[in-house]
């Protein structure tokens, strides 16, 4: 069988980590304190894929649905990397666009976000009738890539996210 | 338990550059050049040297979209061939020749290297008589042959340890298998859908025609040619989510460290289990568990000679022997299994963990430990 033991000392130094000089060269690799407002304000101006309203106004995003956790909790300052959680709340519970939303938060986080975060976009418990599926097409590295590649949901996308500020797709 | 000083340290050896402007989503190794082949989303793949570090060639022009995935043709000599594997929903075969990576057989006759010059006739080298002319087309990878067939996203492509058949996999939810029949003549021999989600990963077991594929719907099924027909012949249930990949044991199994000499028996009793079930299979998954399959080997059954009925069933016996330490944060990935046993991952959380399997000191199975080597990983590695 296989087991094991994890020290954090084994690590070696992280790219991202400020500590580490080659990296600090790089503006974007130093650490910036995002907070869940932050996020907020990034998503609540994506607008809705049926409706001219945003999913601010909606509340399909809400402020106290945003989770910032850093990824490794264990490692503390040795790893700067971050878990960003958002439930999103489809205004309907067969909502059938709960997919296209869910994406185009992604989309907009990926593009506004440093690498370092590791984005989870999810349907809010209860709120959606097949939320599972939804969730796992949402999780899937693949399916989101092809999905970006495919034409006719990236004009979609990009009309959704027209009123973000360098919502450019 | 060793002492964190103890683990060996995974350093940064290189990198390859320049590299793709977006997403490389997977890179292999050339069977037995020191080659990679880096694809991406690009729409291209990169082949660089493992001895400069640097970039080699470009292949450009045959897909439409991300280039997902590739893999090396074994048991070539004098020529590399790769398949690829894109979101357009097609697979390409590429060719060339070796000749350019090896000194020119000009040079090796002219010069005083006659070790050198002997190895060169006898591996046929100086047997191209057109080597010169072809020089310059000698840097060119060659579009053979496009595989059409599936309907969408290819996620994977693999090479039968022999090199005759090409396994590939697709969102489409199928697998298919492709004989090479001719020069750059490929026909389907099997078209199989038994899996209920997309297809992420197929692999070869490394000596019988047996084929691994792991799945969105959570499964990892196992397929084989059964009289003329192939088909499904185990199922492996375990995984709580996407099972991403699939790697096999090399057909040596390699624990490291000694037993202690009351776990002799012990130790040549996993032996002979692990003889007579065959390499291993390993899974790894969006549930962040990576699994151990171990066949169960069939009993032997008397049976008449002369009985002409086929009591046997290509049903396979698969068990789950273990897990892997837990190590990632994120879904993982991708696996490997080295041909010196040991094991590395890579996920979402962008870290590669090493895993070595060892004996364990007080009786029972063998143990692994792990080493750690972390990354500031960008996105999805592979």
């Amino acid at each position: 069988l296989f087991s094991s033991i994890v020290p954090p000392s084994a690590y070696l130094p992280d790219p991202f980590s400020p500590s580490s000089s080659s990296a600090s060269d790089q503006d974007d690799a130093d650490i910036e304190p995002i907070d869940e407002q932050e996020i907020y304000d990034l998503i609540s101006p994506i607008s809705d894929p049926e409706h001219p309203l945003t999913l601010g106004s909606l509340s399909v995003v809400n402020l106290p649905d945003i989770f910032l956790t850093p990824t490794f909790p264990e490692r503390g300052s040795l790893s700067p990397l971050t878990t960003l959680t958002v439930l999103v709340t489809p205004t309907i519970t067969h909502c059938s666009l709960a997919t296209v939303i869910g994406l185009g938060v992604r989309v907009r986080l990926e593009q506004a976000l440093p690498p370092r975060f590791r984005v989870d976009v999810r349907i809010k418990e209860g709120t959606h009738s097949t939320a599972e599926q939804v969730n796992r097409q949402l999780g899937d590295k693949e399916r989101v890539a092809a999905a970006l590649e495919n034409g006719t949901l990236m004009g979609v996308l990009r009309k959704m996210l027209e009123g973000c500020e360098s919502g450019a797709v | 338990m060793p002492s964190a000083s103890s683990l060996p340290q995974v350093s940064h050896l290189a990198t390859l550059e320049p590299s793709s402007p977006s997403r490389a989503w997977l890179t292999a190794a050339h069977p037995t050049l020191p080659l990679l082949a880096t694809c991406s989303s690009d729409k291209t793949v990169r082949i660089y040297s493992l001895t400069s570090f640097t970039l080699l060639s470009t292949i450009t022009g045959g897909h439409k979209r991300s280039i997902r995935t590739c893999a090396w043709k074994p048991n070539l000599k004098g020529e590399s061939v790769l398949a690829t594997g894109s979101f357009d929903a097609s697979v390409g075969i590429w060719r060339r020749y070796d000749n350019d990576m090896n000194p020119k057989p000009k040079d090796v006759l002219s010069g005083l290297d006659f070790d050198a010059r002997d190895k060169a006739i006898a591996s046929g080298q100086m047997g191209d008589e057109h080597a010169e002319e072809d020089e310059e087309d000698d840097d060119e990878w060659r579009f053979a042959i496009v595989l059409d067939g599936h309907e969408s996203e290819v996620k994977s492509v693999a090479w039968s340890s022999g090199g005759n058949l090409l396994a590939t996999c697709s969102r489409d939810k199928s697998v298919w298998i492709w004989e090479e029949v001719g020069d750059d003549d490929y026909e389907t021999i099997a078209v199989m859908q038994e899996h209920e989600g997309d297809v992420k990963c197929v692999a070869w077991h490394p000596e019988e025609e047996l084929l691994a594929s792991a799945s969105y719907d959570d499964d990892v099924r196992l397929w084989r040619e059964d009289v003329d027909d192939w088909g499904c012949c185990g199922v492996l249930r375990g995984h709580g989510s996407t099972v991403w990949c699939v790697g096999w044991e090399g057909v040596v199994p390699r624990v490291l460290g000694n037993v202690e000499d009351g776990q002799k028996d012990t130790k040549e009793r996993w032996v002979k289990r692990r003889e007579a079930s065959g390499p291993r299979l390993m899974s790894c998954s969006d549930d962040l568990s990576i699994r151990v399959w171990r066949r169960r080997p069939k009993e032997k059954v008397q049976q008449s000679r002369l009985s002409i009925i086929r009591s046997g069933t290509s049903e396979e016996d698969w068990v789950e022997e273990g897990q892997l330490p837990k190590a990632h944060s994120r879904p993982i990935y991708a696996i490997a299994w080295s041909k010196s046993g040991r094991v590395v991952s890579t996920g979402g959380d962008g870290a590669v963990v090493i895993y070595e399997e060892r004996w364990k000191k007080a009786g029972g199975n063998a143990e692994s430990k792990v080493t750690e080597a972390h990354e500031g990983g960008m996105g999805g590695a592979e």
